[in-house]
């Protein structure tokens, strides 16, 4: 097969999969009718605060799972809804944000600067509509490069990286990782060495399971749906509760001033003048997405930043400035949080290390059903065999697409739609959601110490936000933990035992410079901001 | 193999005339739990749950399959071992884990006779496997290469098979620097990415040896392998062990002899039949199916647990 | 700023302290091979290894804390009374858990003492409505109990919200699904 059969063999693999029912003779794939569902929840979960798309993913999951079952048909359904909530939820975010000045995903909080101010002014639908649009072409723009991108990156990798050089490209991204992600390096190191630990527990090559403490419980190590849900999803309801508990319905929302007088109507001329701002705002969005772990807050920061010294610069006569209503701050916002989220998908796919939460659930979702591990050997396209994981992988390129297609005939409405949805009472809803993803995850597991332990993760996942460390380091280290050990293990072995594997190749030897780099470099400018 | 299978049906048939009518009636008291050593999704862990399907299907047992993962099998044996032994908990593993895993691992405290064997499913068709294009038509080929001077780099899924890549290196008078990855699959990836040079794979090796991507360039077992009759077996190798083994269906020791015959028979039947889903599978994943059961495969187990201890010193020497 | 917060000195005392003892005391004592090891006439690298690099993030990240953000002014505050309503919840949530384990196979004990039969919960695990006693109890318990501590009261409200939502999750997890099993049935 060439690398095109691969393309229309993952085309197919969406379209001809198992049909869920024919409506007037013509076949619905159940692949299709997955991402749709995936996709509503997400636009709903995305727009009530307290909720957001990890949370649906990590309920969702493994119900999906027991639907399709453990057989690689089962990934692209499941994977396909899993990128539904992902594209809704990014969208989603920005309806509570606008409507009434709270961001329903944390990303959505640059939102607010422009969209709740243009609520004010009575422009609400027109302030949704334009984030709609923006956030739907940066999110095009993006997942076209990601799927331009990450077939060629896998192949230079897998063409020529040997054992050392990945192992080291594994440790640079890590170092990344720990000084790029939560403000400060220091942190970052300590959530990465949490989460690092955390992986080896229970794990390792030799029969004795290490630091189990010769337990029962410990030696099969901690599962990673407990760790990754417990720090990420109990760890934040947790936090969330107890921001409310303290707040106490102090600030009860009104309701959004209605006062349609106003032009809602988002015209040809809005959009030639937005486009400047979300085109620059996609080129941002998709080159921090490409990076692992730096997430969509710091895309839509700097999109922000740059949309404003444009716009001070040309804004016509009378026209609201940024912070107050600006239709283009709104834009730029929407379009480089949005367009973060296909290009976080190229290092996962091309090389197996996930850069935000919605990668490490596909990794989640990959690895409990098995038959396809995210990395390079997924763009091996064979040409006398099938690589099935090629046509997964293609198979979920299309999925994107079809997410994007949704987003732009019905996304919009939906979106709209949506509003009542922030008026759910957090203090109900969060328990229900607790227990519904522990529940989850001891179908999943059906063990009681997997429950036990994400409790466990959940008060560590608290404590962290508490002091300020962001959780995302952790769980990207107890992912790629195991990869590292692995990989270094078989490149010294490899090697013949050279002690310095990681230095003696050109390539190795920069990787880890880097890393070294990246880390005083992080820690340096963190000093001279203080 | 076949002969054991033969002398197993004829077993079986002894045993089957005395013990049928209590097989017949006998039914599980509740779901039967069944614990799979393998990681979701690969080819041992769909076999599992294909039969625990078919199981259902045909007997309307209800079967409830879980993964229990992790150091070769041991953590799967560990709470098998624990488990209630009326017939609603049951396992699957390879022969390794009771065999070589379990005398490695002295610390685990468990023996063979911590379990009641039910009845293999398939055997591996162990492989020294290497690209095509890596230019070695055959073994010495590749021995010459090494004798050469060329660094060869052996990929193994299991200590077992490293300690035999290690003696296959010292009866050869060369080197390997052997490379212990994790699972079966990893092996091919690494050698089709030319990570690895060479190594062991269990059947996985079919589809590409077919396509003339892959070679065999030995067998790793003590008979030649079905699909590449030519290639020379490990004991022609210098080497005085086999690499093979099977998937085994296993259950806590002192298992009730009726249930142990039910439960044994009615997977037996689903694996030799290659009309049913797990029947096919097997047939097309591995092969075909090799069933052994009874006294047999106690005794076979038993047998694999102390060859395992000759292996383990002759590597350590 | 007035006075510096000390939250970032306790971190990274905390921190590399437990690094100090990772490295020193829990790797050496609970691994079973070093950093290295010589199998087979070959160097590899052992189970020990993996963690000290763990360990030496944590005292890097530590020893970074305490020399560069020790006196920092944007230090988090630590709330005592966040922290003991954060410990309530988790204790009412284990507590719902231990109900969860316990009530289904205490009912079948129970019986068994009223009725003198001989039954197993673990065999009857998959039984209804035996198979529902624990989640339900446990999984309303454990709900009502979280809304009534962030309500500050007790309420007729929250108790009817556990009972809807344990009784949407069975419908969701446990009607539609024959080999899916609700907590704890999987492992008694």
């Amino acid at each position: 097969m060439t690398p095109l059969d691969y393309v229309w063999a993952g085309v197919l693999a969406v379209f001809q999969g198992p049909e869920l029912f024919s409506l007037l003779g013509l076949p619905i794939p159940v692949t299709v009718v997955m991402i749709l569902c995936g996709f509503l929840l997400g636009i709903a979960v995305g727009a009530t605060p307290g909720l957001a798309g990890p949370i649906a993913m990590a309920i969702s999951l493994p119900i999906l799972i027991s639907i399709f079952g453990f057989t690689p048909d089962a990934l692209l359904p499941v994977m396909g809804f899993l990128i539904g909530i992902m594209k809704g939820a990014t969208i989603g975010g920005a309806v509570p944000a606008i409507l009434f000045n709270t961001p329903g995903t944390p990303d959505a909080y640059m939102t607010t600067l422009d969209g709740y101010p243009m609520t004010k002014k009575g422009q609400a639908k027109k302030a949704l509509k334009v984030a709609h649009f923006a956030s739907v072409t940066g999110d095009t723009f993006s997942d076209i490069v990601l799927i331009l991108c990450a077939p060629f990156l896998a192949i230079l990798v897998e063409a020529y990286l040997d054992l050392p050089e990945k192992t080291a490209l594994l440790i640079l991204s890590l170092s990344f990782i720990a000084a790029a992600v939560g403000g400060s390096p220091a942190k970052g190191l300590i959530s990465t060495g949490l989460g690092l630990l955390a992986a080896y527990v229970g794990t390792g090559q030799d029969f004795y399971p290490r630091l189990s403490g010769g337990t029962d419980v410990l030696a099969q190590g901690f599962p990673l749906a407990a760790a990754i849900l417990g720090v990420l999803i109990v760890g934040a309801v947790f936090h969330e509760l107890a921001l409310f508990w303290r707040e106490k319905e102090g600030t009860r929302r009104a309701g959004p001033d209605e006062a349609s007088s106003a032009d809602q109507r988002l015209r040809v001329s809005d959009i030639r003048r937005l486009m400047p701002y979300i085109s620059r705002s996609a080129l941002v969005g998709t080159a921090i997405g490409a990076l692992p772990g730096i997430g969509s807050t710091l895309a839509a920061t700097l999109g922000y930043a740059l949309g404003k010294r444009r716009h001070d610069r040309r804004k016509a006569e009378g026209d609201p400035g940024f912070g107050h209503g600006a239709p283009e701050g709104v834009a730029a916002t929407e379009a480089a949080n949005s367009s973060v989220s296909g290009a976080n998908l190229i290092p996962v796919l091309s090389l197996g290390i996930p850069g935000n939460t919605a990668a490490v659930f596909l990794i989640l979702a990959a690895e409990s059903i098995g038959g396809f591990n995210p990395g390079p050997s997924v763009f091996n396209f064979t040409v006398d065999v099938v690589n099935p994981e090629a046509v997964i992988a293609f198979g979920l390129f299309t999925c994107m697409i079809l997410a994007n297609l949704m987003n732009w005939t019905i996304g919009g409405l939906f979106m709209r739609a949506m509003g009542v949805m922030t008026r759910v009472p957090k203090q109900i809803l969060l328990p229900v959601v607790l227990i519904l993803t522990l529940t989850a995850i001891y179908v999943q597991e059906t063990n009681m110490a997997a429950v036990w332990f994400t409790l466990a993760f959940g008060l560590l996942g608290y404590g962290m936000r508490v002091l300020a460390i962001s959780p995302l380091p952790f769980v990207i280290a107890f992912i790629l933990g195991p990869k590292i050990e692995d990989s270094a293990r078989q490149a010294f072995a490899a090697t013949g035992g050279d002690a310095f594997f990681l230095l003696t190749s050109p390539v190795a030897a920069l990787f880890m410079a880097l890393s070294v780099l990246v880390i005083t470099l992080s820690t340096r400018r963190k000093k001279g901001a203080t | 193999m076949t002969s054991v299978f033969k002398t197993a049906l004829a077993a079986l048939a002894l045993a089957a005339t005395a013990t049928a009518s209590l097989a017949q009636d006998w039914a599980p008291p509740g779901p039967i739990q069944l614990m799979i050593a393998f990681r979701a999704g690969g080819g041992a862990d769909t076999q599992a749950r294909l039969i625990a399907e078919e199981l259902q299907n045909r007997h309307g047992w209800e079967v409830i399959p879980e993964n229990v993962t992790g150091r070769g099998g041991l953590n799967m044996a560990n709470e098998l071992r624990g488990a209630a032994n009326d017939g609603t908990v049951i396992g699957i593993a390879v022969t390794e884990t009771l065999g070589y895993n379990l005398a490695a691992a002295p610390d685990a405290a468990m023996s063979p006779a911590d379990f009641t064997g039910l009845t293999t499913t398939a055997g591996f068709q162990m492989g020294i496997v290497a690209r095509t294009d890596r230019g070695w038509g055959s073994f010495e080929e590749m021995i010459a290469a090494a004798q050469g001077g060329e660094t060869i780099r052996f990929g193994a899924m299991s200590p077992r098979l490293a300690d035999l890549a290690y003696l296959l290196s010292n009866a050869q008078g060369v080197d390997f620097n052997i490379v212990e990855v994790q699972g079966g699959r990893a092996v091919m990836d690494g050698v089709n990415a030319g990570d690895l040079d060479v190594g062991f794979m269990a059947g996985i090796q079919r589809a590409g040896v077919a396509a003339g991507d892959l070679v065999n360039l030995a067998s790793g077992l003590d008979v030649p392998l079905v699909q590449s009759p030519d290639a020379p077996v490990l004991p022609d190798l210098g080497v005085p062990f086999h690499a093979g083994g099977e998937f085994v269906f296993l259950a806590p020791a002192g298992l009730d002899p009726a249930a142990r015959e039910a439960i044994a028979m009615a997977i037996a039947e689903i694996v030799q039949d290659e009309g049913n889903p797990a029947g096919e599978m097997i047939s097309r994943a591995f092969g075909g199916s090799t069933v052994i059961l009874g006294d047999d495969l106690t005794a076979h187990l038993q047998a694999q647990y102390d060859q395992a201890g000759e292996l383990l010193a002759a590597a350590s020497e | 700023m007035h006075q510096t917060r000390k939250t970032h000195l306790i971190l990274g005392v905390v921190v590399v302290a437990f690094a100090v003892f990772l490295m020193g005391v829990w790797i050496p004592l609970d691994t079973t091979t070093g950093v290295v090891e010589t199998v087979r006439r070959q160097t590899v690298i052992g189970d020990s290894l993996a963690p000290m690099v763990a360990g030496v993030f944590l005292l890097i990240g530590g020893a970074l804390v305490l020399l560069f953000e020790r006196g920092s002014p944007d230090q988090p505050q630590v709330d005592m009374i966040n922290l003991k309503f954060v410990g309530l919840v988790a204790a009412t949530l284990a507590f719902g858990f231990l109900i969860m384990r316990y009530a289904g196979p205490l009912t079948v004990w129970a019986t068994n003492m009223l009725s003198g039969g001989a039954l197993e919960y673990r065999l009857l695990r998959d039984t209804a409505p035996w198979k529902y006693i624990g989640f339900f109890l446990g999984g309303v318990f454990a709900i009502t109990g979280v809304i009534s501590l962030t309500e500050g009261r007790l309420s007729a409200r929250a108790l009817g919200i556990g009972v809807a939502a344990i009784l949407v999750m069975i419908a969701l997890y446990d009607l539609p699904f024959d080999d899916l099993l609700l907590p704890p049935n999987g492992d008694v």
